[in-house]
């Protein structure tokens, strides 16, 4: 079994292309992606915060004071129109003429005693996920309408103490119990399990298509079954290469994601990265390990059983496409908001891991339900090895 | 000496394998099963070579397969020196020696490091193993390419390490299928070489061809096989005296007519 083993490995460490996917893009090409996406991101909602949007306000000598704090925004710029229709107005920001349209009544009287609420009109296109005109806005006619009320309240009698207590009957404070550990668990601890569960996958991958299906491809397999050896010596060195491979691609990444986030925090002073790494303690890490190494182990069974029933190269391609979509489905649920660590999911494979992965990083684990994480997944490992095992005994299986 | 008794294998059809016509008037369709081989029997003594003969899909390298210990048959027994290869298929393995025109070799491997895997898989020790690599080496003329990679050497370069790598435990029985299927004219000689070679130690050979020069050059036997039954198990000269001139093609034939007749 070492001697396939050993053998299998140094083939592999010769391969570029092993070299790329276990190594290269895990420790450059992820980095380098996620960097680019957050830059492109932050450039954008900079863009989108620095943005001037044109606005026109119909009945504007009706509110000068928000008249004025319009004009005065930094991020509106004021345009004249005849206009006076909203559907017209509505045409025009089509026509890319102005961005937004402001629509006063023409009764509007700010200082009118009768407690009447006046509609205003906003007219403008909120199909934009940073819809930047309306958070303005917003903003602007909240306090336009603070001290229309502190006026009106004034007018009515009521004492300026008592002002705040009628607008605002209740305040809270609001204490939160959780440590800032679980606040940024809950942020990258999903996303942590989502990147490492694929990676190990890809990692072993590669390696299981080429001992398996390569093998049979190359001629080799033959040769290799008549060898005095027992199969299951061979099934289970080649097992071995790929776990051993799906995990050193799972470890370097973790270990430049460290490297990289160390890198990015210190140049940036970005501490966030750092924060989490530093209150994850050598035994989450160990724990982490604990929980991939039995997951690694099924998807290297998996992918070795799919592998070796290929006739080529191609075809096991073919089948392992659809493996990845049905690892990443649990991996999606697990993001999702609200999903938490239970007896049920705890024993649904891949997303126990990922939650389990999750309650590590935010530090608030139980442990009785980590253990039926740990027991559900070796148990699911050893069947998918006995599978590998007897699938590779097979003649239907090894001269399709 | 090897000896094969009424050996039988067959194969499980899937559920939309559709028969063509040629398959239908093959009597080895039967329900689910394709009947590869029907009954094998054959004999191959020390220093002989034998040559399996048989039109594509008669069941040759099932045969050999069963031989090798890769496929393991329905019925029948294969004896090695008189020991049985089914019941213990894994000291079987030490004592056989397998090529075919198909075997590839590991592209990321030298030929040395190639030729030493196997080595090391049939349980040599690194002394003896070196020693035979060096033999094989000189035996061979492969000294030049022996830390090239797999991937960069020649047709000729690759079956030459092929037949190193069979031959690397010394085996006391050497199968080989379709050896020279595909190669060019100086990667035949090389194999036939070497099947005189293994001749000339007493090493028994068999082979199975379609190259019908090679049987009257080097074999001692012919068996031929049709439709998964050895139809003819004799002398080369047996052979022969099937047809009237004394051509092999023409003595092929009239076996296979003989058959279906």
């Amino acid at each position: 079994m070492w001697q396939v083993y050993l053998k299998e490995l140094t083939e592999l460490l010769r391969d570029k292309k092993t070299l790329l996917f276990v190594i290269l893009l895990p420790v450059l090409i992820f980095p380098v992606l996620f960097g680019i996406m957050g830059l492109v991101m932050s450039n954008v909602s900079r863009q989108a915060e620095a943005e001037e949007h044109r606005y026109v306000i119909i009945n504007a000598e009706k509110a000068p004071q928000f008249a004025d704090a319009l004009f005065y925004h930094k991020n509106f710029k004021r345009m004249t129109t005849e206009l006076r229709d909203p559907a017209a107005l509505k045409q025009a920001i089509r026509d890319n003429q102005f961005d937004l349209a402001i629509v006063i009544p023409a009764d509007f009287n700010p200082a009118a005693d009768n407690l009447q609420q006046s509609k205003w009109q906003l007219i403008h296109n909120s199909s934009s996920q940073l819809d930047m005109i309306s958070k303005h806005f917003t903003e602007l006619l909240q306090n336009y309408s603070k001290g229309l009320q502190q006026a009106k309240l004034t007018g009515l009698g009521v004492s300026v103490d008592s002002i705040a207590a009628l607008l605002e009957p209740v305040a809270v404070e609001k204490i939160n119990t959780a440590e800032s550990r679980e606040n940024v668990g809950e942020l990258i601890g999903g996303w942590i399990a989502y990147l490492l569960v694929p990676l190990c996958l890809a990692g072993a991958s590669y390696p299981a298509m080429d001992i398996g299906a390569g093998e049979k491809e190359r001629g080799t397999l033959e040769t290799l079954l008549i060898c005095p050896i027992a199969r299951t010596s061979i099934v289970l060195g080649k097992f071995l290469t790929v776990l051993t491979t799906g995990l050193v691609a799972a470890a370097i990444t973790v270990i430049s994601f460290g490297g990289w986030g160390y890198l990015i925090g210190s140049l940036a002073g970005v501490d966030i990265v750092e924060k989490a790494m530093s209150t994850l303690g050598l035994l989450d890490l160990a724990l982490i390990l604990a929980l991939l190494i039995p997951l690694t182990a099924t998807l290297a069974a998996v992918l070795l059983s799919l592998s070796i029933y290929a006739r080529s190269y191609k075809e096991a391609q073919n089948y392992i496409g659809p493996l990845t979509m049905v690892v990443f489905m649990p991996l999606v649920v697990s993001i999702l908001p609200g999903i938490e660590l239970n007896w049920k999911l705890a024993l649904v494979p891949v997303l126990n891991v990922a939650l389990g992965i999750k309650e590590l990083v935010k530090g608030t684990i139980d442990y009785s339900l980590l253990g039926l994480i740990l027991v559900s997944t070796l148990l699911l490992a050893g069947a998918m090895i006995a599978f590998c095992v007897s699938w590779f005994q097979r003649e239907k299986v090894l001269f399709r | 000496m090897i000896q094969i008794q009424h050996l039988a294998k067959a194969f499980a059809l899937t559920k939309d394998h559709k028969l063509s016509d040629s398959e239908k008037a093959d009597v080895r369709f039967g329900g689910t099963l394709f009947h590869s081989v029907r009954d094998v029997s054959f004999n191959c003594a020390a220093g002989e070579v034998l040559g399996l003969l048989g039109p594509n899909g008669a069941g040759k390298t099932t045969t050999l397969r069963m031989l090798s210990t890769a496929l393991q048959p329905d019925r029948g027994s294969v004896l090695i020196d008189g020991k049985d290869v089914l019941k213990n298929p894994l000291e079987a393995r030490k004592r056989l020696g397998f090529l075919s025109s198909s075997t590839g070799l590991y592209g990321r491997l030298t030929a040395r490091e190639n030729i030493a895997y196997f080595g090391r898989l049939h349980g040599m020790t690194e002394t003896a193993l070196n020693n035979r690599i060096e033999q094989l080496f000189s035996l061979l003329s492969m000294d030049e390419f022996a830390n090239r990679r797999a991937d960069n050497m020649s047709t000729g370069m690759k079956q030459k390490t092929a037949i190193a790598r069979a031959v690397v435990h010394s085996p006391k029985v050497v199968v080989l299928d379709e050896p020279t299927t595909g190669l060019d004219i100086m990667t035949v000689q090389t194999v036939l070489d070497f099947i005189q070679s293994l001749k000339a130690q007493g090493t028994p050979v068999i082979f199975s061809t379609h190259h019908l020069d090679e049987v009257a050059a080097l074999c001692d036997r012919v068996v031929v096989i049709n439709q998964g039954i050895s139809a003819f198990d004799g002398s080369l000269t047996e052979f022969r005296q099937l047809s009237a001139t004394g051509d092999l093609r023409q003595a092929f034939l009239q076996t296979l007519a003989q058959e279906q007749a």
